[in-house]
């Protein structure tokens, strides 16, 4: 048995949290997509709602983490791990708040998406940052560096993705669809915003395990 | 493969180097023996002058072995070898014609125990001085009063440097050692575990104090304490078995150190 055990568990329930966290952020957003697709007024409502859940629980974490730094005074790889948690949680967080933009700009929009040209696209660019989510997430249950790095690739897909869409949308938009056209533009740039948060964490993850900061971005 | 992926790498905060400045102690394979025990090996450490130098191990290290070696304090011992260099400003330590008494005025030590002489405040500090030859009293009293308040202290005794020093509080009597010793205008202060019979607050002035003296002198302290090495050093230097296992930047220490048994160590999985 190791001489800081208590320590452990407290580590170990910090890096449990940010799993809850994770699940909550991506469900969330895996659903917002849907949502959006179908124009399901009342799951994106419940989208907007939830985000309450999730501020709680990376306000929870702030104060596990501060508490912990306070009594336990860790050091090197220990201090790495919660600063690691910390930074994680508030991306996380950042990428809750930008879910929550998505369902906005889809509340704002006139139709939904079953028939618009862009739907595919859409759907494409979500589904991309999807994985993102899940490997970093994956990447950091594991602290997996080589996993992390690999997420930067990943990055510069959904920017490139993301770029043509755009370039696409605001040729179209155009009479009465440019006010829907924008909000699509918005949404696919939350979308975006949400990978490069990815590709953050995934930079905690490097930072935690060998105490280097490196940008991913 | 995946390296190519990183497209620009940052500086880490922790490795922002603190400026080198003059040598003033050069240790160099340095070996030592208590007897048969082989206490200190091959030690390589290259101290800097005004600045702290704090050297932390789990006990039986070589820690205290090896600042008391800095002053020759560690042949009192008669069963003492050693082998190697240790040179202070520039001139190796052993060296025949080195006269101790020379380096222990230039280098000075508090312990881990508050030692005054069972003398008056006053006398305590002008101790050193008098043993100088200084014998003008305006002179001693200005000695006095200027060691007092270079060890944070003066306000607390400025109206009671008669009475006997047994009569201050632990962390006094520590401030008051540090003053004495500054009444020989050391270059270097060696503090053997300075704070480890100290309540919290004398050892947070005490700290304070160190921080404040290393701008005019350089510090050698062994600690215990690991925050407090990671509060007031610049360099650590980890002791085990007798050996440096790192000696780096406390920044780096703390943050990210490179060997494993260090991290271990700080991290409180052993010793």
């Amino acid at each position: 048995m190791g001489v800081r055990t208590n320590y452990e568990t407290e580590l170990q329930n910090l890096k449990g949290d940010i799993g809850l966290l994770s699940s909550m952020v991506e469900e969330g957003f895996n659903k917002a997509v849907k949502a959006i697709v179908i124009r399901d007024y009342s799951a994106l409502e419940e989208i907007i709602d939830r985000d309450e859940e999730v501020n709680r629980l990376e306000l929870e974490i702030n104060e596990n983490a501060t508490i912990m730094i306070a009594k336990q005074q860790p050091v090197a790889s220990d201090l790495r791990k919660v600063m690691a948690a910390l930074k994680v949680a508030s991306d996380l967080e950042r990428m809750g708040d930008l879910t929550v933009d998505m369902a906005k700009s889809a509340l704002r929009m006139d139709g939904g998406l079953e028939k618009n040209q862009f739907k595919n696209q859409l759907m494409k660019l979500a589904e991309m940052t999807s994985i993102m989510m899940k490997e970093v997430l994956h990447a950091y249950e594991r602290a997996d560096i080589l996993r992390a790095q690999k997420i930067a690739a990943m990055d510069d897909e959904v920017d490139d993705y993301y770029g043509d869409f755009l370039k696409e949308v605001i040729q179209t938009a155009s009479g009465n669809e440019a006010e829907d056209m924008m909000q699509l533009a918005f949404i696919g740039r939350f979308i975006e915003r949400i990978a490069d948060y990815c590709t953050n964490v995934a930079e905690w993850i490097i930072y935690e395990v060998n105490g280097r900061r490196f940008d991913l971005n | 493969m995946a390296q190519s992926l990183l497209k620009k790498k940052k500086p880490v905060m922790a490795e922002n180097k603190t400026e080198a400045k003059p040598t003033v102690y050069d240790t160099k394979k340095l070996n030592l023996w208590y007897g048969k025990t082989h206490a200190l090996k091959d030690i390589d450490l290259e101290i800097q002058e005004r600045s702290v130098t704090a050297i932390i191990g789990p006990s039986g290290c070589g820690k205290s072995t090896y600042i008391k070696t800095l002053n020759r304090m560690v042949e009192m011992n008669p069963e003492v070898r050693t082998t190697g260099e240790v040179q202070y400003r520039g001139r190796n330590i052993f060296d025949r014609n080195y006269y101790v008494e020379e380096l222990r005025t230039r280098v000075g030590m508090v312990f881990q125990k508050p030692n005054p002489f069972p003398k008056s405040i006053f006398d305590n500090v002008a101790y050193g001085p008098k043993i100088h030859g200084i014998r003008d009293k305006k002179i001693l009293k200005q000695i006095v009063e200027k060691s007092l308040r270079g060890a944070a202290i003066w306000d607390e005794v400025k109206d009671r440097l008669n009475e006997n020093a047994y009569g201050l509080s632990g962390g006094q009597q520590q401030r008051l050692c540090i003053a004495r010793c500054l009444a020989v205008e050391p270059d270097v202060i060696l503090m053997d575990e300075p704070t480890s019979a100290l309540d919290p607050k004398s050892t947070l002035k005490v700290e304070e104090l160190v921080q404040d003296l290393k701008k005019n002198y350089s510090i050698i302290i062994v600690t215990h304490n690991m925050q407090q090495a990671a509060r007031i050093s610049d360099k650590t230097a980890f002791f085990l078995n007798g050996e440096v296992v790192e000696y780096e930047d406390t920044n780096l220490i703390f943050s990210n150190p490179n060997d494993k048994r260090t991290e271990d160590y700080i991290t409180g999985r052993f010793g």
